[in-house]
């Protein structure tokens, strides 16, 4: 064997690695069809939808608590009859305990007595579920902050951490103090945290919330947030709305016309 | 001289080509997350249930309902993944009430059992039980 060709040899084995390697360059896997796994499962995406409401106060009747009373016979919200142990999931609040850091300096006496609807907000930054060492609150796929009671141990820690008081704690048995006992919901138990989860047991069947659906008068909008098209979105922009505490940061997904 | 020096060229031409290559590799993995498939959130779809048979055997069901009830309800809250398919392709929503669906026609299906066994769940301190439901 010469030295030429042991050279040549040398030099079309180094220009053949190379080459390979130039061609994986030029080919990367992207150019490649890849199979999309999402196919081969029902699990919905998360941050596709991201459910939400709007509260028109001007609408909301004085004196009218259906969509209260509705939500709480649907889903077995005890009445323990003092407000010290209350357990609540959409309740009536005055203007300034709902919007405690909007401005009052000479307010409309309408507006200042108006009672507005509160319930949980549904947060894109929800400050309960950081707080919750056992994960049962958590915020779902479409957006609701949902709560799991299997696995909550009554720490109370989400409460202190949700800025709107939408958490409540069953002191006692809240099975005794359901008047009606609805089939079509669970109760809770004593020492487990309870809140609105947006009626996510009806959305699964394509219906409204129930508080949607009792309004009479038509002072709620339920839909998805992440859909421009959506009559809620369509409402948004319409309109000049308000968020609970909006300088805290935790984007609730409610929204309030005055 | 200048033969070694062509040689290490073209060694280290090759070591930057191959960089190069895992380097597009690498970004093409993250670029090719693929458009997603339609989610099933919004429209929520119908699922037909077949009554007729359970969704397992009767010993598979006697040793595992809770194991299968346990994995159900991650499923459905937590992933939102609510159809239960089983091996033989019957489809079934991931919920107790499917459950319930069936063996509420008799009140004492469970109690029965757990008595015999003497195991006390606490289900029914908070989910509505057969035996209220008849009430």
């Amino acid at each position: 064997m010469n030295q030429q060709r042991r050279d040549f040899l040398r030099k079309a084995g180094l220009g053949a690695l190379a080459g390979i390697g130039a061609a994986a360059g030029m080919l990367p896997l992207f150019a490649l069809e890849k199979t999309d796994m999402t196919v081969f499962t029902d699990k919905p995406v998360p941050g596709k939808v991201r459910w939400g409401m709007l509260v028109d106060t001007r609408k909301c009747r004085e004196g009218c608590n259906e969509c209260v009373v509705r939500c709480h016979h649907d889903h077995n919200v005890p009445d323990f009859g003092k407000s010290k142990n209350e357990v609540k999931w959409i309740w009536k609040s005055r203007y300034e305990e709902a919007f405690p850091t909007a401005s009052k300096q000479f307010q409309s006496p309408d507006v200042e007595n108006r009672n507005v609807l509160t319930l949980c907000n549904h947060c894109a930054e929800p400050p309960c579920t950081r707080a919750c060492p056992t994960e049962a609150t958590f915020r779902r796929w479409d957006g609701i902050v949902s709560m799991d009671y299997h696995r909550c141990i009554g720490c109370r820690f989400c409460m202190a951490a949700c800025p709107y008081g939408s958490r409540s704690f069953n002191w006692q048995d809240p099975r005794p103090a359901v008047k009606e006992l609805s089939a079509t919901y669970p109760t809770r138990e004593r020492g487990v945290v309870e809140k609105c989860n947006f009626c996510s047991e009806r959305l699964v069947k394509g219906q409204l919330p129930a508080c949607v659906e009792s309004c009479a008068g038509n002072a709620l909008t339920f839909g998805d947030l992440n859909d421009p098209g959506s009559e809620l979105r369509k409402m948004l922009a319409a309109n000049e709305t308000m968020q609970r505490k909006p300088e805290l940061g935790t984007l609730p997904s409610v929204f309030y016309i005055i | 001289m200048s033969n070694r020096i062509s040689t290490i060229l073209a060694f280290v031409i090759a070591v930057i080509m191959f960089v190069a290559a895992w380097f597009f590799m690498q970004s093409g993995d993250g670029a090719s997350a693929p458009a997603r498939a339609e989610a099933p959130v919004a429209a929520p779809k119908e699922v037909p249930i077949d009554s007729t048979r359970c969704v397992a055997s009767t010993e598979w069901m006697k040793s595992h309902h809770m194991q299968l009830l346990n994995q159900w309800r991650h499923d459905s809250v937590r992933e939102g993944n609510r159809t239960y398919a089983t091996p033989d392709g019957r489809h079934f929503d991931k919920s107790l009430n499917t459950c319930l669906g069936c063996h509420a026609s008799n009140p004492m299906f469970c109690f029965m059992c757990h008595e015999y066994a003497n195991v006390k769940p606490t289900c029914w301190n908070c989910h509505i039980s057969p035996m209220e439901a008849t009430k």
